[in-house]
């Protein structure tokens, strides 16, 4: 059996801003601003998915810059040492912090995967009977990043297109 | 002291370390543990002082490896790092006799308020 979730924008944005607090922004000069736009574009993507008390999924999509710089923040590398596995590692990693926080303040008994990770843009995803129930959508240093959640409809749901 | 991190994600490892010598910790011994079997493995084997450890790994999950550790005898200091912390997971860290639950993501204060205590 879900239940309706209990996690709204406000947050999920108070998730995303400690990350950037204690990660990415942690000198308080790159804060990520709003756009509100959930059909920005994005290179590439990670999610977790949870299961149980609510069952859906948390996707951190951005471009391949701003996985890039995550990845040097988280590091403490140069944004030009970074590789595609360092990328890939903090991608997996942010999808996993934020959904970890998001898990605790569902009702108990959720399951948390572990991170996927895929360099394409968020579009090319695929979640089944699934719908978009909100997201942080903003601008870090002018690259794109969103933080988006996605339930699960009741089982059997065929109401979605292809 | 020896301390063993155990996190399946290199990243997050890598941050651990760091925030540890952040804190002031960094002149104790660090050794890493890649999943859940590698951290029971190593704890056996290295024998550290203290294991940070994930709870969301592959193999063994971090609750799954303390009480192992405990039920196979073994009293090492314990306590997690995890991104997940919900009230039953905290009830059953401390029943299976973890010192300490630090959430993702922290702070070097956060780290010294922890192990200040255990570490000196």
């Amino acid at each position: 059996m879900s239940v309706e979730v209990e996690v709204n924008e406000d947050d999920l944005a108070e998730m995303v801003g400690q990350v950037w607090e204690s990660y990415l922004d942690p000198e308080g000069i790159n804060p990520l601003i709003p756009t509100y736009d959930e059909h920005q574009p994005s290179e590439v993507h990670s999610s977790v998915s949870i299961n149980g008390s609510w069952t859906g999924h948390l996707v951190y999509a951005c471009s391949t810059l701003a996985a890039r710089r995550a990845a040097a923040a988280f590091l403490a590398m140069e944004p030009d040492e970074v590789s595609e596995d360092d990328m890939s590692d903090v991608l997996g990693e942010l999808a996993n912090i934020v959904g970890g926080n998001v898990k605790a303040m569902l009702p108990p008994g959720a399951l948390l995967s572990l991170p996927q990770v895929v360099l394409a843009p968020e579009s090319s995803a695929r979640y089944p009977n699934t719908e978009r129930i909100g997201g942080v959508y903003g601008l870090w240093e002018d690259e794109p990043v969103s933080i988006s959640m996605w339930h699960s409809r009741a089982e059997n749901s065929e109401e979605d297109g292809a | 002291m020896k301390i063993l991190i155990a996190d399946d994600s290199r990243v997050m490892r890598q941050i651990v370390v760091r925030t540890l010598r952040q804190a002031g910790f960094g002149d104790h011994d660090l050794i890493e543990a890649t999943n859940g079997r590698e951290a029971f493995d190593m704890t056996k084997s290295e024998n550290p002082d203290l294991v940070l450890s994930d709870w969301n790994m592959p193999e063994m999950t971090g609750i799954e490896v303390l009480r192992q550790l405990r039920a196979a005898g073994n009293a090492v200091k314990f306590g997690f790092v995890t991104s997940e912390s919900t009230p039953e997971m905290k009830d059953q860290a401390d029943a299976a006799g973890a010192l300490f639950f630090i959430v993702k993501p922290f702070s070097a204060e956060r780290f010294d308020e922890v192990f200040a205590p255990i570490l000196g």
